[in-house]
C-alpha cells in the first residue's frame, strides 16, 4: 500500500516538474506583437447584461453603420473575473480582442505582459486623437484614474462606466425619527443613526463591506488612502472611518450583510432601514425597488468631515485596447473616441444610470430634461467634480482584500478600530513593498 | 411498541432531511415566479404574492436559450458517448489485461485528478487556439472526452467481475473486445451509467471552459447564459431562477430515469456524495 502511495506521489511529482521544466520562458517567446482573435472584426469583451447591454450593441452598430472597415463586435464574456481569466488565458495563446473592459487591477497585469497600448500618443495625435479643448472637456478624475504610476504614468485605458459613492436615504424612516434633511458631516450621520435607533428601534445603516467604499470615506474626512507605496490607513483620518464603523456596529446601529448582496438596497426600499451607502449607478436599481415612488427617497454627497471642502470616490470599468494589428488598433480607438463623445456619453448615461464623464454634458438638452424629473438625479453628476479615484498600484488588489477583512473584523467585534487600522496598514505596505 | 417509535421518528427524521434539501430547489422554483422586488426581499417567503407567468417569457427574450439548450444537448451527449467508450476500453485494459507499465500507466491517470482544473486553462486553451478550435464545437467537446475518473471507476467495476468469465468466454473463441461489448459492459451496467450520467453533468454544468473557449452566441451554452441575469450593479434574481428552473429540467429527469443504477453504482465504487 504505502509503496503504492510513494509511486503515485513520485509519479505526481514528475508530472509537476515536467511541467515546470516544459514551460517556456515568456519573456524569451513573446512575440512582439499579439494577433486579433478575430481577424474579421475589433472584438470588445464586455460584462453588461440586460439593457445596458442592448445599448451599448445598438451603440456599436451606429458606429459600425458610419464607417467602413472592420465592425466593433460586442462580445459578452461573464463578469470581471470571467474576463480577466479569458484575457489572462489569451495573453499566453497571443490572440486577443481588440478591447476589454476591466478595472485598473486588471489593466495593471495586462500591461506587464506587453500587451495592452499606452493611449497617450493617440489621444493627443493631431489626426487620430482629440483636440485639446475636448481632452479638458473630461473631468480630469475619469481621466487621471487611467494613468498607472507604476508603468511611467502612462494613460493604458480609458474611462467606460463612471460613477461615484453616494449616500442612498429613505424619507420614510428619516420622518419616523423626527429627521427633516440628511445628514451632511459624519457627526450629524451617526447622531442621525442614534435617533433612528431610539426612536423606531430600527437598524440605520446596513453595511456592505466594500473597499471602495472604506476608500470615500476616508476621502471624504479628508484623508488619503496611499502616498506613494505606503498606505495611509493609520493616518487620523482613516482611524476615524474604522472607529465610526466599531461606533456603529458596537451600538447596534448598523448591521453587515452577505457579501455580493444587495439586501442593504432591498432594506431601503422596506424601510427597515435609513441609509445606504452605494455607487451612484445603484440609482437605477433602486428605483425599481422603491416602485417609483420618488417621494420616499433621495441621494446626495457622501457626508463629510468638511462639507464646504467634499470628497467621494470614483467607481467604474475603463476600457484598454490591446496590442494586436495597427486596424484593430486604430478601430478600436475610433471606438473608445465615439464612445466617449459628448452625445454618446449622455445617451450611455441615461439609458444605463452610469455618469456622463464630460463637463459639457451638463449643456446636453435630454441630460437637463433627465435632471428636471427628479430633484436628486444631478446628484451623481454634481459629485464628479469632487470625487477621487483609488489607487491604481500594482498590489492594490490583494490590499482590498486585507481593507475588507479589516472592516469585517470591526463590524464583528473581533478587532478594535485601531487594532485593525494598525494591522491593516502593516499587512497592506507589506503587500505593496513586495511588487 | 419501542420498534414502532423508533420507526416513527427515523421517519420524521428522514422527512426534515428530505425538506431540508428540498427547500433550496423549492425555493428557486417559486422565486421563478415573483417580481424581482418580491424575490430580493430578505424575509423567507416562500409563495409569490403574485404569479408573475410572464418571468418565463422574459427569461426567454433576455438571451436565445433555444441557441443555448441545442448546443448544451450536443456537446452534453458527444462528450457522454465518447466517454463512456474511452472509460470501458481504458478501465477494461487497466483491469484486465496484462502489459508492462500497466500499474505505472494507471497511476500516471489518477496522477491527472490531483491537477486543478485552473492550472490546466491557459495551457488548455493555448492548445485550442493553435488548433484553430476556437469558437467550436470541437473545442467544447474533445477535451473533455477522456478523463481520470470515469477510467477509474470502469476499472473498479471490471476488476469485480469473476475471471472465469473471461476464461469461459475465450473458451468459446470470443476476443477482448468482443467480451467487452457483449459480456463485460452488460454486467457492469450501474457503473456505465454512473460514468455516462457523471459525464453528462459534468458537460451541461460547466461554466467556466465553454466561457473561455467560446464568444460567438451561437456557440454558447445554457450555463453562460445564465450569466446575462447577473449585472454589475444587481442580479434579476426572479429571472436567474427562471432560468436555472428552466436549465435543471433534463438533469433533474434525467437523474430519476436513471436513479437505480446510479445509487448501485456510486456505491459500488466508494463515491460520497
Amino acid at each position: 500500500m504505502s509503496r503504492c502511495i510513494l509511486m503515485y506521489l513520485t509519479i505526481a511529482g514528475l508530472l509537476g516538474w515536467a511541467g515546470c521544466a516544459a514551460a517556456p520562458d515568456p519573456e524569451q517567446t513573446r512575440p512582439r506583437k499579439f494577433k486579433p482573435i478575430d481577424a474579421t472584426a475589433a472584438t470588445f469583451w464586455d460584462r453588461q447584461t440586460t439593457e445596458s447591454a442592448d445599448l451599448l450593441r445598438e451603440l456599436a452598430a451606429e458606429f459600425n453603420a458610419q464607417r467602413q472597415g472592420l465592425p466593433i463586435k460586442v462580445e459578452h464574456i461573464g463578469g470581471y473575473s470571467d474576463i480577466y481569466r479569458k484575457v489572462a488565458a489569451s495573453i499566453q495563446a497571443r490572440a486577443l480582442p481588440s478591447m476589454a473592459v476591466g478595472y485598473e487591477s486588471m489593466t495593471s497585469e495586462y500591461v506587464r505582459s506587453g500587451a495592452v497600448v499606452a493611449l497617450d500618443n493617440l489621444l493627443t495625435d493631431p489626426e487620430a486623437g482629440l483636440p485639446l479643448k475636448e481632452i479638458e472637456d473630461f473631468f480630469p478624475v475619469v481621466l487621471d484614474t487611467n494613468r498607472y504610476p507604476d508603468f511611467d504614468n502612462k494613460m493604458y485605458s480609458f474611462p467606460f462606466c463612471k460613477s461615484v459613492l453616494m449616500l442612498y436615504f429613505n424619507k420614510r424612516v428619516l420622518a419616523d425619527a423626527g429627521i427633516d434633511e440628511p445628514p451632511r458631516t459624519w457627526e450629524q450621520f451617526l447622531e442621525q443613526c442614534r435617533k433612528v435607533k431610539a426612536k423606531t428601534g430600527k437598524f440605520a445603516y446596513p453595511v456592505s463591506v466594500d473597499c471602495s467604499t472604506v476608500d470615500g470615506m476616508i476621502y471624504s474626512m479628508g484623508g488619503d488612502v496611499v502616498s506613494g507605496r505606503e498606505t495611509r490607513f493609520d493616518s487620523p483620518e482613516a482611524r476615524r472611518v474604522f472607529e465610526l464603523l466599531e461606533t456603529l456596529a458596537k451600538e447596534k446601529l448598523a448591521y453587515q450583510i452577505p457579501p455580493g448582496s444587495y439586501d442593504d438596497e432591498v432594506a431601503l426600499a422596506q424601510d427597515q432601514v435609513a441609509f445606504v451607502l452605494r455607487s451612484s449607478s445603484g440609482r437605477t436599481a433602486l428605483e425599481r425597488l422603491m416602485g417609483n415612488r420618488r417621494d420616499k427617497w433621495g441621494m446626495t454627497t457622501i457626508p463629510q468631515a468638511d462639507p464646504a471642502n467634499p470628497r467621494t470616490v470614483l467607481y467604474g470599468p475603463n476600457i484598454c485596447i490591446f496590442d494586436t494589428t495597427p486596424e484593430q488598433k486604430r478601430i478600436a480607438w475610433e471606438f473608445v473616441k465615439f464612445f466617449t463623445s459628448p452625445e454618446v456619453s449622455v445617451r450611455w448615461a441615461l439609458g444605463t444610470g452610469y455618469l456622463p464623464i464630460r463637463k459639457s454634458a451638463a449643456e446636453d438638452p435630454a441630460l437637463q430634461a433627465f435632471w428636471a424629473q427628479w430633484e436628486y438625479n444631478r446628484a451623481g453628476f454634481d459629485c464628479l467634480a469632487f470625487a477621487r479615484t483609488e489607487p491604481n498600484l500594482a498590489g492594490w488588489q490583494e490590499v482590498r482584500g486585507l481593507v475588507e477583512n479589516a472592516e469585517t473584523a470591526i463590524l464583528s467585534g473581533i478587532q478594535s478600530a485601531q487594532d485593525a487600522a494598525t494591522d491593516l496598514t502593516r499587512a497592506a505596505d507589506a503587500v505593496l513593498a513586495r511588487q | 411498541m419501542k420498534r414502532i417509535g423508533a420507526k416513527t421518528a427515523l421517519a420524521i427524521a428522514l422527512a426534515l432531511g428530505g425538506a431540508v434539501t428540498m427547500f433550496p430547489f423549492a425555493w428557486m422554483v417559486l422565486t421563478a415566479f415573483k417580481t424581482n422586488t418580491e424575490a430580493m426581499s430578505p424575509t423567507i417567503s416562500l409563495f409569490p404574492a403574485q404569479w408573475q407567468w410572464h418571468n418565463f417569457a422574459d427569461t426567454f427574450r433576455a438571451a436565445p436559450f433555444g441557441v443555448y439548450f441545442f448546443n448544451s444537448f450536443v456537446v452534453a451527449v458527444i462528450v457522454t458517448v465518447a466517454v463512456m467508450l474511452t472509460s470501458l476500453m481504458a478501465g477494461y485494459a487497466f483491469a484486465r489485461l496484462e502489459f508492462p507499465g500497466r500499474r505505472v500507466l494507471f497511476a500516471m491517470f489518477l496522477a491527472t485528478m490531483m491537477v486543478p482544473f485552473e492550472i490546466a486553462l491557459i495551457p488548455n486553451f493555448v492548445l485550442i487556439r493553435s488548433l484553430g478550435w476556437y469558437n467550436t464545437y470541437a473545442a467544447l467537446i474533445v477535451p473533455w472526452c477522456a478523463n481520470a475518473f470515469s477510467i477509474f471507476l470502469a476499472r473498479q467495476a471490471f476488476m469485480r467481475l469473476p475471471s472465469d468469465y473471461f476464461d469461459a468466454a475465450r473458451v468459446d473463441g470470443c476476443g477482448h473486445l468482443r467480451f467487452l461489448a457483449w459480456v463485460a459492459a452488460p454486467l457492469v451496467k450501474p457503473a456505465v451509467v454512473t460514468v455516462a450520467l457523471f459525464a453528462f453533468l459534468g458537460s451541461y454544468n460547466s461554466l467556466i471552459w465553454p466561457l473561455v473557449v467560446t464568444s460567438e452566441e451561437n456557440m454558447r451554452v445554457v450555463q453562460v447564459g445564465l450569466t446575462v441575469f447577473s449585472g454589475a450593479e444587481g442580479v434579476e434574481i426572479n429571472l436567474l431562477m427562471c432560468a436555472s428552473t428552466i436549465v435543471i429540467l433534463p438533469t433533474v429527469a434525467l437523474y430519476f430515469a436513471a436513479q437505480r443504477n446510479f445509487l448501485e453504482g456510486a456505491l459500488g465504487s466508494g463515491i460520497k456524495g
